[in-house]
């Protein structure tokens, strides 16, 4: 019972994160989503121990667990799209599948090589640091 | 009060489903069988045989959504436990995400445009490779339909998980740093799931690579749209 109120509490905090995200989001019409304004909210505060982790890690942990849930009732909306089972539709999913396999592609090729620089450039610090003390 | 009910056995129908077919999804495990997809027909079939149209669905239903919102501020609390992680990658993770983003968006625009699908279909499918709650921001604040924006995200997912190991393959990508980022950028949180299966640092890079993604596919939607004119 102290476990489910302690959840019920914490995602008040959330819940008030996401509410300030909304008024920001509002007040200077900004093109990111309001959540999104309260993820990076909420993460300084967390960075900056403004809200400690354990205020909001069991809410959290809740919520994203059960995620699945809260998107149902967005998704019962195909019954408003029967247009989704036609050439269209069948489209749609080509382009979509498409697009995966080009971002897979470009992101794994392209990380790996920026991790292979990354790799280069601390080797090389490690290299300099190596001749000067030798020097 | 009649309304009152009516919303909360909407509420009760929807939690119900989710939660039966996440019991078979558990006990069977196969793909196509992942509750959202199985609950959501489920609901549908229940809607149609006693005509309640969706937007009388939506009276109890828009409770349930209104916990999106919290859900992806809770997705800071992940970020900030892997944020000294994220701090000694981040030139590889900022680089990837970046790269992933605009091509994951910029692909799906161009070759929507290309076949000549509807306006607020492009809309809808532009923030395919992000995480769902925030693509379905991101779609509505487009102008695009939230229920699409779900099915795009969904087969985004799904084919991603599926697809990766062979374009890894080809593309020689072997490193655990490249894969989490390909993973998370191309399908978000089933990708991570995927990655999970590689390495624990596949999964870390995945699940950074998700959130990062869908805090700078955020903003990125609306450059896109307007680059391509869509």
């Amino acid at each position: 019972m102290k476990k489910i109120l302690n959840i019920l509490l914490q995602i008040c905090i959330l819940f008030i994160f996401s509410y300030i995200g909304t008024v920001i989001h509002n007040l200077f019409h900004l093109v990111i989503p309001s959540s999104i304004i309260g993820l990076l909210l909420l993460f300084i505060c967390l960075c900056l121990k403004i809200v400690p982790v354990k205020y909001i890690e069991n809410g959290a942990g809740f919520l994203l667990s059960t995620l699945m849930l809260f998107f149902i009732p967005s998704t019962v909306g195909i019954m408003n799209y029967p247009s989704l089972l036609s050439i269209q539709g069948a489209l749609l999913v080509a382009a979509v599948l498409v697009s995966t396999i080009i971002t897979i592609a470009i992101a794994g090729t392209a990380s790996q090589f920026f991790e292979k620089k990354a790799q280069e450039r601390k080797d090389d610090k490690e290299c300099n640091k190596f001749s000067s003390h030798s020097a | 009060m009649q309304q009152v009910l009516f919303a909360f056995c909407m509420i009760l129908l929807t939690v119900v489903a989710n939660f039966l077919m996440t019991r078979i999804y558990k006990r069977y495990s196969y793909s196509y069988l992942i509750p959202v997809l199985t609950a959501t027909t489920l609901i549908i079939i229940t809607l149609s045989v006693f005509h309640i149209p969706y937007k009388n669905y939506m009276i109890g239903g828009q409770w349930i959504s209104s916990l999106l919102g919290p859900s992806v501020v809770a997705l800071a609390y992940p970020l900030y436990k892997q944020r000294h992680f994220l701090k000694s990658n981040l030139f590889p993770i900022v680089g990837g995400v970046l790269i992933g983003a605009i091509s994951g968006m910029i692909s799906v625009g161009l070759l929507a445009k290309i076949i000549g699908i509807n306006h607020t279909l492009i809309l809808s499918i532009i923030p395919k490779s992000l995480t769902t709650p925030v693509a379905i921001e991101v779609a509505n604040g487009l102008g695009g339909s939230a229920s699409m924006a779900i099915v795009g995200v969904m087969i985004a997912g799904i084919f991603g998980a599926i697809a990766a190991p062979t374009i890894f393959k080809i593309m020689r990508v072997h490193s655990p740093v490249g894969r989490g980022i390909a993973l998370g950028s191309a399908s978000h949180a089933i990708g991570t799931s995927k990655a999970a299966e590689y390495s624990e640092l596949t999964f870390s890079m995945s699940s950074v690579t998700m959130t990062l993604t869908a805090i700078i596919g955020s903003f990125l939607g609306s450059i896109v749209v307007w680059l391509l004119h869509i």
